[in-house]
């Protein structure tokens, strides 16, 4: 992937921009070359660059004039949160703002009558649970970078986590935002309006429509019980088997993972959790809700499990056993770093069905490519991560993982699926939206794009292989008055 | 009128329009929004389930499928349409069971269900379309997690066909709840009745129906489960109802229906209003309103109103709601916008955003505002 080369023009013009923008945040512009390294890019390491300059407004009032400072001067924009996106969403321009949004970091309203957190973008996802657990509530997507991860990137990304197969991604638990567009006019949009559902199409829009400066959270009774089973299997087809009947049967666990044999061994060697080496296979299932519910489900779940041939089937007994169990999931990364310097973690989803025939033509790609791999596996919503690994360092390793995660994602595709199921596109997937986008397809979403920022200065580079100038995408028959048919009523 | 019965139809009919289209499905909802106006672009014959997967939850149908066909099909595998869409035929004078999925994503409908499982847009996973310039595109993807460019899907749900004809829809399906129970407090006032819901809705008891009908001075709440959880449930349930005498009430799953769909307003002349508004306020906007017929869905978070020739639009907005006009006759929606009219810089947007799709205004125009 290449990185887009910067504006000459913006950069010499970038003593002027910094100093406007100390105007604007006085004490929030970061223009300095160390301080600027420590913003240069988030959670795809690949990636690095400084940006021109890195301003971290307070409030939403100095995000709506720095937004006007970036149209008046043609300046592009990149919003950041905390910097975790694994698909560069914030990877920072050398010739634009970095807009990070961690010093608006208060939660404004809790509302547990209404069921609802109103906070600023920079709150981490995992500060909203705590605010409400005292009552008995919790937030439900749960990232896996819950800890660092800010609810604006939340939305731009439209974060999902284990459990979203039960409780959504965020777009399902986002009540409403405030958004500041492209020249800072800012715009409240909500699940209770009637019109057209722009806060459905903001949330998951990377930053490339506006940015989000309040946001609405709906929290949710946390469940009383939650129980959790391991089942391992001699053969990923018997696994797949057992996902489906259970999903066939009604049961909606909370959370149902896979890992294949290559990532046991390897968090087994990290942190022995306590999986079966011999196992092709496990699945951890979270069952929770209210207790009768749960003893049915965890009963009905074993059968299935059985009936379907796991080999080892326990549940864990206590609170303790239930974090070693996921302890080792939680793992995977971590486990998989030892082996190597630099990991991919790649994100498509797939039609359930097709994940032992995905499994083994990955395996063969592994051979081909001469590098390591894992997969785990939100088996309830079909979402494979398989996890590369290279060491960057080595001539041409990075190029080949690059390539090997690629032909991963064109496999999704081509098995019915997509290129990411809740990491993003950023950069990192940027240049394959055409394998599953066709011209048209495309062209839709940036004239959708062209409908929020005409200028094209929110994250660009970002999403689209080529965007396109706006006239160039369907306005241009209206500008020029040459309308095709001329004596239609407009209302 | 041009009757569409694949999506190549559809291209050519807009790529040869000479005319603004009215997008048709089953026509039971012309009634809702502005007075529809255009040729009449059928798409009733655009229908029949492409794909149906239980196993995998999705289900590809396309547009001119009536939904109660939908369900039957489900319901062989046990499984629903988590949305819970709600029959309005009726409340338009056209016979029951008779709309399509088509119009059901277009006008983003909900039944009860809604609190639990969400609206038709937090169904939607992708779609078939075509736009004003005649191209066929698709949105979204065929699996229940994707985030891979921008969610259209969620722009067709509730845009009344103002962005151009959809040609074909993918959903995921849930689970049909394998029994329900429907509990009745009764002799309550709307104050107490709401604050019971809330409760309840506060409660990891899941519920899936919560309703207050103030002429009867009830509130109703639905629980499901297998046998024997159930059971415990509604011992819960009783609990949180301290003080309250409940009663077990058969055939609550066809009362909830009958709520969703508006049934209690359709042998009369009202006007019809659905508000959304946060589920706390819902009692003190009633009480401002005052409309002779009214009950609240969704425990509080949805109050349908009957009313004649008032415009509910400021009330509700003042205590932080939404209203939709949802039936009057044709001068009365001529008179009273539908849709509230919507702030300037919000306003630009719709129109923006309409332009991205319909550059030339020939889908459903004037449908939802001028413009729109």
């Amino acid at each position: 992937m290449q990185l887009a080369p910067s504006d000459p023009d913006i950069l010499s013009r970038r003593a002027d921009i910094v100093a406007r923008l100390r105007g604007l945040v006085p004490d929030g512009v970061v223009a300095d070359e160390a301080g600027l390294a420590a913003f240069d890019g988030d959670a795809l390491t690949a990636y690095r660059q400084a940006a021109l300059v890195c301003v971290l407004p307070k409030t939403k009032e100095q995000v709506s004039a720095v937004l006007a400072l970036a149209s008046e001067t043609g300046v592009p924009i990149v919003p950041r949160g905390a910097g975790t996106s694994l698909s560069g969403g914030a990877l920072p321009r050398g010739d634009g703002i970095l807009l990070s949004l961690t010093r608006m970091n208060r939660i404004l309203d809790i509302d547990y009558e209404n069921g609802w957190v109103i906070a600023e973008p920079g709150v981490t996802n995992l500060s909203i649970t705590r605010a409400v657990e005292g009552r008995g509530f919790y937030y439900a997507p749960d990232p896996s970078s819950q800890i660092a991860c800010t609810i604006g990137g939340n939305v731009a990304e439209n974060s999902g986590g284990i459990h979203c197969l039960k409780y959504g991604l965020t777009t399902n638990n986002l009540l409403g935002v405030e958004l500041a567009l492209a020249g800072g006019a800012l715009v409240r949009l909500s699940q209770l309006d009637g019109g057209l559902d722009l806060l459905g199409v903001v949330a998951g829009s990377e930053g490339l429509l506006g940015v989000v400066v309040e946001a609405t959270l709906r929290i949710l009774p946390k469940p009383p019980v939650t129980r959790t089973l391991l089942a391992a299997f001699r053969s990923v087809p018997a696994a797949g088997q057992c996902v489906a009947q259970i999903i066939a049967a009604g049961i909606v666990p909370a959370a149902m993972e896979f890992l294949d044999k290559r990532c046991i061994a390897a968090v087994e060697d990290y942190c022995a959790p306590g999986y079966p080496r011999d196992a092709e296979g496990v699945l951890i299932i979270d069952l929770d809700g209210i207790e009768a519910d749960v003893r049915d489900a965890v009963a009905r779940v074993s059968d299935i499990a059985n009936a379907a041939g796991a080999h080892q089937l326990r549940e864990a007994t206590d609170e303790r056993e239930r974090a070693r169990l996921w302890a080792g999931r939680k793992a995977a990364f971590p486990a998989m770093g030892r082996l190597a310097p630099d990991m991919l973690c790649m994100d498509g989803t797939i039609p359930r069905r097709a994940l032992p025939e995905v499994l083994a033509r990955m395996a063969a790609m592994s051979e081909a490519y001469g590098l390591g791999f894992c997969n785990v596996f939100h088996a309830g919503d079909g979402n494979l991560h398989p996890l590369i690994i290279f060491d960057v360092m080595k001539e041409g390793e990075l190029a080949r993982a690059e390539e090997f995660g690629a032909e991963i994602l064109r496999l999704c595709v081509a098995v019915g699926g997509v290129l990411t199921g809740e990491h993003g596109v950023g950069v990192e997937k940027r240049d394959l939206m055409p394998t599953m986008f066709s011209e048209a397809d495309l062209a839709q979403q940036q004239r959708l794009k062209c409908a929020f920022d005409g200028a094209g200065l929110f994250n660009p580079g970002k999403v689209f292989p080529t965007l396109s100038a706006c006239v160039e995408r369907g306005h241009m028959h209206v500008k020029s008055g040459r309308l095709p048919f001329p004596n239609l009523p407009r209302f | 009128m041009i009757k569409c019965t694949n999506e190549a139809d559809v291209v050519e009919a807009v790529r040869g329009a000479r005319e603004p289209f009215e997008i048709v499905g089953a026509g039971t909802k012309r009634g809702f929004g502005r007075v529809p106006r255009g040729a009449t672009l059928d798409l009733a014959g655009l229908s029949g389930i492409v794909s149906y997967e239980p196993d995998e939850m999705i289900l590809t149908v396309r547009p001119g499928t009536k939904v109660p066909e939908i369900e039957a099909v489900l319901a062989e595998k046990n499984q629903c349409l988590g949305f819970d869409p709600p029959d309005w035929g009726p409340l338009f004078g056209a016979p029951a069971n008779q709309g399509t999925i088509g119009g059901a994503i277009a006008a983003n409908v909900a039944g009860s269900a809604a609190i639990r499982y969400g609206r038709a847009r937090d169904h939607l996973l992708g779609f078939r379309a075509v736009n004003g310039l005649g191209e066929a595109y698709k949105g979204g993807g065929k699996v229940v997690k994707n985030v891979t460019g921008f969610d259209l899907s969620k722009l067709m749900c509730g845009s009344f066909g103002t962005l151009g004809p959809l040609t074909e829809l993918t959903l995921r399906v849930f689970p049909e709840a394998p029994l329900s129970a429907v509990l009745a407090v009764t002799e309550v006032t709307a104050e107490a009745g709401l604050a019971l819901l809330r409760r309840v809705r506060s409660s990891p008891l899941e519920a899936t129906g919560l309703a207050y009908m103030p002429g009867e001075a009830v509130a109703i709440i639905r629980i499901d489960g297998a046998r024997e959880p159930l059971a415990e449930k509604l011992v819960m349930l009783r609990d949180l109802l301290s003080g309250h005498e409940a009663y077990e009430v058969g055939g609550g799953d066809a009362l909830f229906r009958e709520l969703g769909g508006g049934a209690p307003f359709v042998d009369t002349a009202l006007d019809v209003w659905r508000i959304a508004v946060p589920r706390a306020k819902a009692v003190e906007l009633a009480n401002e309103i005052a409309a002779s017929l009214w009950y609240m869905d969704r425990a509080g978070g949805m109050i349908w109103a009957g009313t004649k020739d008032i415009d509910l639009h400021e009330p509700a907005a003042k205590h932080g709601g939404h209203a939709i006009l949802l039936r009057a006759r044709d001068g009365t929606r001529a008179r009273i916008a539908p849709f509230a009219p919507e702030p300037p810089s919000r306003a630009a947007l719709t129109r923006a955003v309409k332009a991205a799709f319909d550059p030339h205004c020939l889908f459903n125009p004037g449908r939802m505002w001028d413009g729109v």
